[in-house]
């Protein structure tokens, strides 16, 4: 199934036996210990848990994580729901590090189908959309659910996974979610949710969706030259100086490592994440943070392949 | 629309009327939702309107607890109460979301009363990073500070629940947390604000943000796709709300909910019927709630009432505390006429 040696960092190991000790009878895992098992943190813990060799705690994580395809090959939030959704890009990721070649390109196929509603706009709703909002609501990305909006998260997301289980940048789908993410991006630097404006008013970004979004443009392999990418690194930079929570720490981690300009703050940034842990191992005893945390301050290799990290 | 092309404005009331026109008028009355209880055969709805011109600790406690008793507020002794304060998101320089002093009074509260268990519960909109708004918006340290539980609801497990009229509308069901699910008592506490998209917010706009992101994503979009007014009225009609209590100590008047600016009211709206608070506030506002879609369609399949006459108002005068909020040019059509 593709697992890797055992890590030998404490801290990290400790971490990895809080996710393991944290899998539910079904094989899955829930954002919280004794929660519900969803494919977001269950996909992520396999991830983490992947690094360790552990076969058995892995190959029921897999085999709940198969429970959740659709015959369309679609993955939704957990097993009864009836549709895909947005989780399905981590389930495509943990598909292609635990070697479910079927089960993957099933997946990616449906991913590639996954639709916004950037094809139902009428021309009147376009033109609508650019005036409040200032975006081109043509540009077609991945939404949250099914033929809802595209979004620059979802659409995050998506590249990075694709990219990483080795879909060219160029290829149709990945490069027009990396035309709306740049499409999308806030004036005075990074991104917001999705909205760089609201009428005559601009909106402020956030360090998640500004880390997510230059991870996926680092992934889809644009380089830091570009303005948007370079105010972007450098929102994330001002950002960093004041209160960020765990997750977006983590994403920004992966961010900073995706592009040479943020890989010199990359250090500071770890050590600070890292110092979020808890004594019991986990970052705030949430199973997808604690999962998502180990991989990026392991070597994110799970997440990321970048055009400058692999060449 | 005069040849013109249809505006988004133009288009949220055309799928409110069209919502409606599908509605049965007692869809919702089986429902778990909202009773629809109307005082044409019963008694008043009671509406606390409690003057408090700010946020001091001590007056706080007192305007929750006189608004409290001079409406019809539910039994919480032994209770788990789950409050549903509006974060929609956090700006050092706009009030955007519920006072944390003012939900910290009415734990305070709730605690004299002998709730059981309080939970503080909130799905974001837009912004995915709940554990930096709870911090930044003072819940986090509130949480801490009083010794109960505070749930991301957009991440809570969930259960899907038959909406009242699943032939009515592009949803059948409704996934909803189960720490909602689970409530004795569900107190919703929104700021009280203009809304660029449904004309205003209050407790019943509020209840939106009890839907999960994982299930409807950021924005809760399916929602939007499916109407607005009519999403408000089938979460209110599937899901009660007990008791509301509208943070109009300082508001947001203008381009809200987010980028308005702040707007002092100076007054706390209270009661158990939604409708009825909302109504009010709207009042209070200086805007006619039944020109604003989605509270005349609450009115109309009988979530309570939004009538003047049906609503018994305690303590301070509407007239008196009336502050026109000022409204996005889109919305002028919702002021009230004056006296």
């Amino acid at each position: 199934m593709g697992l890797k040696k055992p890590m030998l960092n404490p801290s990290l190991s400790q971490a990895l036996d809080f996710i393991k000790a944290s899998q539910n009878p079904d094989g899955g895992w829930a954002y919280r210990p004794g929660g519900e098992s969803l494919v977001e943190p269950t996909a992520f813990s396999l991830l983490a848990l992947s690094s360790r060799g552990d076969k058995t705690a892995v190959g029921r994580g897999l085999d709940f994580l198969k429970t959740c395809m659709k015959d369309s090959g679609a993955v939704g939030i957990h097993p009864q729901d009836p549709e895909g959704s947005w989780m399905a890009y981590a389930a495509l990721l943990a598909f292609h590090a635990l070697g479910a070649a079927a089960e993957e390109r099933r997946l990616k196929d449906w991913i590639l189908r996954f639709e916004d509603a950037s094809g139902h706009f009428t021309p009147d709703d376009i033109k609508a959309i650019s005036t409040v909002y200032r975006y081109d609501a043509s540009i077609r990305g991945w939404p949250w659910t099914s033929n809802t909006t595209g979004w620059v998260e979802p659409t995050a997301l998506f590249i990075i996974a694709l990219v990483r289980v080795g879909t060219p940048p160029t290829q149709n789908r990945v490069r027009s979610g990396v035309s709306l993410i740049l499409d999308r991006k806030v004036p005075s630097g990074g991104w917001n949710f999705g909205n760089p404006y609201s009428k005559s008013h601009e909106l402020e970004a956030t360090v998640m969706s500004t880390a997510l979004a230059l991870a996926a443009l680092g992934a889809a392999g644009i380089p830091e030259s570009r303005p948007a990418v370079s105010a972007g690194i450098g929102f994330l930079a001002r950002g960093l100086a004041g209160d960020v929570s765990t997750a977006s720490l983590a994403w920004t981690l992966l961010a900073l490592r995706s592009y040479p300009a943020g890989a010199a703050q990359a250090p500071v940034v770890a050590a600070r994440l890292a110092g979020l842990q808890a004594a019991d191992g986990s970052f705030r005893r949430n199973l997808f943070e604690t999962a998502l945390a180990s991989l990026v301050l392991d070597d994110a290799g799970a997440l990321l392949r970048t055009a400058w990290r692999s060449g | 629309m005069n040849g013109k092309a249809m505006t988004r404005r133009d288009l949220i009331r055309a799928l409110a009327t069209a919502a409606v026109t599908t509605l049965p008028a007692a869809a919702f009355g089986a429902g778990r939702g909202q009773s629809g209880n109307r005082p044409a055969s019963g008694p008043l709805l009671q509406v606390a309107l409690v003057p408090c011109p700010d946020y001091d600790s001590g007056r706080l406690v007192e305007a929750v607890s006189a608004g409290w008793r001079s409406t019809r507020p539910p039994d919480v002794r032994g209770k788990r109460v789950v409050i549903k304060p509006n974060i929609a998101d956090f700006s050092a320089e706009r009030p955007i979301h519920t006072d944390a002093r003012l939900v910290e009074a009415l734990i305070l509260h709730l605690k004299t009363l002998k709730a059981r268990e309080i939970i503080l519960a909130e799905g974001p909109p837009h912004n995915r990073d709940t554990e930096w708004l709870f911090r930044k918006s003072g819940f986090e340290a509130l949480a801490r500070r009083q010794g109960v539980v505070l749930i991301d609801l957009n991440y809570d497990d969930i259960s899907p629940v038959k909406c009242v009229n699943p032939r009515a509308t592009l949803l059948k069901e409704l996934y909803l947390p189960k720490t909602v699910l689970s409530a004795d008592v569900i107190i919703s506490i929104p700021k009280m604000k203009t809304h660029r998209l449904a004309g205003i917010t209050l407790s019943m706009k509020n209840m939106f943000g009890i839907l999960p992101g994982i299930k409807y994503g950021w924005p809760k979009n399916t929602l939007h796709y499916n109407g607005i007014p009519l999403s408000i009225c089938e979460i209110n009609g599937t899901l009660k709300t007990h008791y509301s209590i509208v943070d109009g100590v300082v508001g947001m008047e203008g381009y809200g909910p987010l980028l308005g600016t702040a707007r002092k009211a100076g007054v706390l709206v209270m009661g158990d019927n939604a409708l009825a608070v909302d109504a009010t506030a709207a009042r209070v506002m200086g805007i006619d709630p039944g020109r604003v879609d989605y509270l005349a369609m609450a009115h109309k399949i009988k979530l309570g009432s939004l009538r003047r006459e049906d609503i018994a108002v305690a303590g301070e005068n509407i007239e008196k505390v009336r502050a026109d909020f000022v409204l996005d040019p889109e919305y002028s059509f919702l002021r009230a006429p004056k006296g």
